[in-house]
């Protein structure tokens, strides 16, 4: 086994977004990738009914000693990755503490609450603001609309890995993303989602 | 993943649940495996039909549960090992027939895999199959993590080709749909022969004929079965104990509840107090083994999910050992200390720890869960209710029986059925649907409701069901139906494939599991050679939709049919590209004014259309408009538009 | 009259059954829509003012501030409303043929109107087996079809509000006493709307005493004579008490008092025999099947009657006074039963802020009643 040591064993990741945001995929990249690095991961997701339109999560436990519960225990995670700004927030009623830091990406999505008028989706500013206050620091990055200048919005959630490899202690590294990318993409494919990582990398290292 | 055959032995891989499954299947060097899709069961068929050339298997996905049932243990019987997975509520549907496969016994190795869904996650209730177990008198195994979960499907044909009996493995969401790390083991050589002897003495259990008859006889045989089940399990390694010699109190717990309480006592940092005996076989419970460990300690917590089997199981035994191991106080469902109703987590288990022992646990500063408890109820990140994906068929369908209903203005109402369409009872399908139940039952209850006309029942009625659902229980509903003359008009929602559990085939469809190009049966033609008038639509047309609909409501000649097809916004095909480029012309959007009141947004709800409050526009969300073009018909003022999009 | 929408239209009209179904809510917004003559609405709308609810005739009507719109006076209350002329008539020699009822006025009048382009299309009430359906006419060939009486209620101003959504900007509208009320109002734009012209050029009342809904009205044929057959629905001017049901073969006669069995409450409500609001009237002339009761209301009723007689496609005859003393007493029958029922009921001149069935002044409803 090789590898970094984590500030903490085992290590709460949370991916969290809207059903169809592509949120299973990129934790079983982002799983995987550690996986490589001699980590046991123990992912617990949300499938099924939730897909369709509501909020889905994703808990990652990166652990040198087996399997852990599938869902974080409350209050518990470390760093948050979140592929839509409210969700960032959201997560925090829960797992949330004063230690924990967020990435997330702009791009609203709105419910069909707020779509119907019943409900208002708060102003960006407001869920930064928010979520700067509840964790010891959040990045927020354009992450879909840098992936439609890429080609397609959902390459946003690599660049969001992206951006998670540069701000958070896992050791991410291209060689190991490059490695499980291509366990499920063809080579010619390959060039722009290392752009996209890459990208990803570079919003968050200022 | 081809990475679950070909990965190598002694290699570790990160699997989900259900994969861990397929695995110990293969490992087991399974040779039919048949299922029904249903979450969260649907990956372990998945994933061996993938596989199945590889690993020389027959792979399918049956019409109904019962059927898949029966289809395994016909590969049982001729001696092959022989898995069936489905959604807990499957077991529902094939317990009849699991009744007498418990009586007669089976050959090759036979599992059962229910897949539970505490909390409902993804269902419309939180039904159990172990008290299946312990009614037809199986073995249930448990396992506690993932690298236990293949081992022990793998086991499960082992001691099942011992007892002769089915073997039941119970699975819940947190593993199934949850990973881990999975070490593999080695698989068997491909070749394996079926063959079906029958012509021994007719009592042989290898040799002679398969039922549970003599009843008096194979009931006993049963029996011995198990007791001889009970005696393996005493020494079984996948029953565990961590902690020490004389804890205050001992965990007893099985599933994924183990890696609640193994949290628990860690966060609680409780490893010298506390033990945790975890149980991997729970039914017939090892009472040898349970009786020397609840000597260790008077204090008893059972964790488990949902309602208190074990609980209950483990008090009869401490009660009958009471004299040997004293009395117990017990802490579980049934005094309070967990809650009877959803799935656990670390937190519940933290909190009953807390109680027992009367200690105090802090996740997170006080201020801290101050400022952040009520974040989703101060806007701070809206609700966001269940609807229909951007293009489905499902919300136009709805706005179609919606109209019609209300147009027809009789009260007139939907019975509804399991699929993604259930959420028709939720504003994202107008809130049409009006009772739900089991698979196909919406066209059994609509049958009834047809009856009542002697009662001056006057209110119409619609039923709805998918295609996958048609198939599975609706046709004997409607046989019925027909039979009878009940009065009602079936919309059969055919969106060409089980759409909600990931798109399975299902007989209406000329592919199987494996790929096969295979004979399709036509719901049309299976309907109208019922004698029912039958009509067939694209749910995209609105108003013609809507006007059929009203035309069959008011066809009092009893059963009516209309197949609304249009296929699934999720499918391959659909996801390859847009019909449509949708625009909307802000210049004639009408905004909130009279005339409009955002019908769009407000009560159509595509999520690829968003209200702009500043501008009092409609604006498009290009990222989730998939181009399906029916809000163009929506729009009263011609403000969507639509134009055909060259499909790449 | 106060404003009001959507929700309390439902609460008033709808729920309290005095919706005949006329039209005027419909083809305004998607959430009104008229099946087999009924009204419904198929989706909330929040709109605290709308034009449904300004529209509709049987809620919030100001009989005396319409009154003044149109005629510069208060409400009257006498029988047969303002008017300048009353005559019989009947399609001159130029009108088209048709199949009229009675004197063939209607079609003449309004085929007259198409035809010197003084109407760019007309509102009428076609047919679709015994289903009233709404049609916007722009060739005067197609009125003939549209003739004859329905004796259920249709949503015939659901296609006004389409012509006007077209775009046509003189329209002829001919409709009951209630659709003709809701017209008026249309007429005075309600709600403000910035833009507005008038697009009515012409009104034509019909004289009503009831009508059914066609839901009530389809099972009871169906159980005397196959639906699909039937031709033309015909009531013959009093004294007969009959509805003649022909089919191609037979002619079926139902008693009025049947019939009656199943007029609408809402019905009972109407104080308007006679289109009160209309530029022009036309009804029966009892114990004449070939002539026609009219009555000019308006300038331009007067103006277009005047040109359609000097050019041959109507003709004129004197009114006898027994006739009109009976269609006088008639008319103010039904309008003292139903003023009485309403006040009873506390629907007229409701206080400020509330909702009332109509207003008019007091003294009016008094002198109606006694």
């Amino acid at each position: 086994m090789t590898g970094n040591a984590l500030p903490k064993d085992p290590y709460n990741v949370i991916i969290t977004g809207v059903g169809g945001q592509g949120n299973v995929l990129a934790s079983r990249i982002l799983a995987n990738m550690l996986v490589r690095k001699g980590y046991a991961v123990t992912i617990g997701e949300t499938f099924g009914a939730s897909q369709r339109g509501g909020s889905v999560m994703s808990h990652l436990r990166v652990s040198r000693q087996g399997s852990w519960s599938p869902q974080i225990p409350k209050g518990k995670a470390d760093v948050v990755v979140a592929l839509e700004p409210t969700e960032a927030v959201r997560v925090l009623a829960d797992y949330g503490n004063p230690d924990i830091m967020i990435v997330s990406n702009t791009r609203p999505v709105h419910s069909v609450g707020v779509i119907a008028g019943d409900l208002e989706y708060p102003p960006l500013e407001q869920t930064k603001k928010k979520a700067e206050e509840l964790s010891a620091r959040a990045w927020f990055i354009d992450a879909t609309d840098e992936a439609l200048k890429l080609g397609h919005p959902i390459l946003g959630n690599v660049i969001m890995l992206g951006a998670l490899a540069g701000m958070s202690p896992l050791p991410l590294d291209m060689e190991d993303f490059k490695a499980v990318m291509l366990t499920s993409l063809s080579a010619d494919k390959l060039d722009i989602n290392v752009r996209a990582f890459t990208l990803g990398r570079e919003l968050v290292s200022h | 993943m081809s990475e679950l055959f070909d990965g190598k032995e002694g290699t570790q891989h990160l699997l989900m649940g259900n994969e861990a499954i397929a695995r110990g299947a293969l490992e087991a060097g399974v040779r039919v495996a048949a299922g029904y899709p249903g979450t969260p069961s649907s990956e372990i068929i998945e994933s061996l039909a993938r596989v199945a050339d590889k690993a020389n298997m027959y792979v399918e996905w049956s019409v109904n549960e019962k059927v898949a049932m029966e289809v395994a243990a016909a590969g049982s019987f001729a001696e092959l090992r022989s898995l069936t997975a489905m959604k807990q509520n499957g077991v529902n549907v094939a317990s009849d027939f699991l009744l007498h496969l418990a009586g007669s016994g089976t050959r090759g190795g036979m599992v059962l895999v229910p897949c539970e869904d505490p909390g409902a996650l993804s269902s419309i209730n939180e039904g159990e199959s172990r008290y299946f177990a312990r009614m037809m008198e199986l073995p249930l195994l448990e396992p506690g993590d993932f690298q236990e979960v293949k081992d022990m499907v793998k086991w499960a044909f082992e001691l099942s080709e011992e007892l002769r009996m089915l073997v039941v493995l119970r699975s819940v969401t947190r593993l199934s749909h949850a990973s881990g790390m999975v070490t593999y083991g080695p698989l068997p050589p491909r070749e394996a022969t079926a063959r079906f002897r029958h012509e021994g003495f007719v009592l042989d259990p290898q040799e002679g004929v398969l039922i549970s008859a003599p009843v008096g006889y194979k009931h006993e045989l049963q029996q011995g079965k198990i007791r001889k089940a009970r005696e393996m399990f005493e020494n079984s390694p996948f029953n565990t104990y961590t902690g020490p010699e004389k804890p205050e109190v001992l965990i007893i717990t099985s599933s994924a509840c183990t890696l609640y309480s193994k949290e628990a006592v860690h966060l609680l940092g409780l490893k010298d107090r506390v033990g945790i005996l975890k149980l991997g076989t729970t039914w017939p419970l090892p009472v040898n083994l349970l009786t020397r460990y609840l000597s260790l300690t008077d204090t008893i917590f059972i964790v488990e999910e949902v309602i208190p089997f074990m609980e209950e199981n483990i008090k009869v035994i401490a009660a009958e050992r009471a004299a040997e191991i004293g009395i117990k106080k017990f802490y579980g469902k049934n005094d309070g200390t967990l809650p009877m109703v959803g799935e656990l987590n670390p937190d519940f288990v933290i909190g009953a720890l807390c109680k027992i022992l009367n200690i105090e646990y802090k996740a997170r500063p006080d201020e801290y869960t101050q400022a952040a408890q009520n974040i989703p109820f101060t806007g701070e990140a809206p609700h966001r209710e269940l609807t229909f994906c951007p293009g489905c068929p499902h919300r136009a369908s709805f706005w179609s029986i919606h109209n019609a209903l209300e147009l027809d203005g009789r009260k007139g109402f939907v019975c509804g059925d399991i699929g993604c369409y259930a959420m028709a009872m939720l504003p994202t399908g107008f809130s049409v649907v009006k009772t739900v139940h089991a698979m196909g039952s919406g066209s059994g209850i609509a049958s009834g409701f047809g009856k009542l006309g002697q009662f001056h029942f006057d209110q119409p009625i619609v039923a709805v069901c998918g295609d996958s659902t048609f198939f599975h229980t609706a046709i004997p509903a409607l046989i019925n139906a027909r039979h009878h003359k009940a009065d009602f008009t079936l919309v059969i929602l055919d969106n060409s494939g089980t759409a909600m559990t990931g798109f399975q085939p299902h007989p209406g469809l000329d592919v199987n599991a494996l790929g096969d190009t295979v004979p399709s049966i036509d719901i049309a033609d299976v309907c109208r050679s019922m004698g029912a008038r039958v009509e067939v639509r694209d749910p995209f047309d609105l108003e013609e939709t809507r006007k059929v609909l009203n035309e069959l409501m008011e066809d009092e000649e009893g059963l009516k049919v209309l197949i609304l097809r249009q296929i699934c916004t999720l499918s391959p095909e659909k996801k390859a590209g847009k019909k449509y480029e949708m625009s909307i012309n802000e210049e004639i959007c009408i905004g909130e004014n009279c005339g409009c009141n955002r019908l769009c947004t407000r009560i159509f709800r595509c999520p690829g259309l968003v209200w702009d409050t500043e501008r009092q526009v409609t604006k498009l969300d290009e990222v989730i408009c998939i181009g399906c073009g029916v809000c163009a018909d929506i729009c009263p003022a011609g403000a969507i538009q639509r134009k055909e999009a060259g499909i790449s | 009259m106060s404003l009001f929408g959507p929700n309390e239209l439902i609460e008033d009209v709808i729920n309290k059954n005095l919706c005949i179904g006329c039209g005027a809510c419909i083809e305004l917004c998607p959430y009104f829509r008229s099946y087999k003559g009924r009204t419904a609405m198929l989706f909330p709308c929040t709109k605290e003012e709308g034009r449904c609810y300004a529209f509709c005739p049987k809620i919030e009507v100001d009989l005396d501030r319409l009154s003044e719109f149109f005629f510069q006076a208060p409400y009257s209350g006498a029988p047969l409303g303002r008017y300048r002329s009353i005559h019989t008539a009947k399609a001159g020699p130029k009108a088209d043929a048709g199949d009229f009822q009675a004197g063939g006025t209607v079609s003449a009048l309004i085929g007259f109107a198409l035809r010197k382009g003084y109407f760019d299309a007309a509102v009428l009430t076609d047919k679709e087996g015994i289903l009233p359906v709404p049609r916007i006419i722009t060739d005067p060939a197609d009125v003939s079809r549209c003739s004859t009486s329905k004796y259920t209620s249709a949503p015939t101003l659901s296609a006004l509000n389409q012509a006007v959504r077209q775009g046509y900007k003189h329209i002829g509208v001919v409709g009951t006493p209630c659709q003709v009320l809701a017209v008026a109002q249309m007429r005075m734009n309600p709600t403000a709307e910035p833009d507005f012209s008038d697009p009515i050029a012409l009104t034509l009342g019909l004289f009503c005493t009831w009508s059914v809904y066609y839901r009530a009205f389809e099972p009871f044929i169906a159980a005397r004579v196959d639906i699909s057959r039937v031709i033309k629905v015909d009531i013959p001017p009093p004294p007969a008490e009959v509805m003649e049901i022909y089919t191609a073969e037979e002619k079926i006669e139902i008693g009025l008092d049947e019939i009656r069995e199943l007029v609408p409450d809402t019905c009972s409500y109407c104080i308007d025999m006679t289109s009160e609001f209309a530029d022009i009237s036309v009804g029966v002339l009892e114990g004449r099947t070939d002539m026609n009761t009219l009555i000019v209301r308006t300038e331009r009723g007067q103006k277009i009657v005047d040109e359609a007689v000097a050019e041959g496609f109507l003709v004129l005859e004197d009114m006898p006074g027994e006739n009109l003393e009976h269609l006088q007493w008639a008319a103010g029958n039904k309008k003292k039963r139903a003023f009485a029922k309403a006040r009873e009921e506390g629907m007229i001149n409701g206080a400020e802020g509330t909702r009332s069935y109509l207003r008019v002044d007091p003294a009016t409803v008094s002198d109606c009643i006694a």
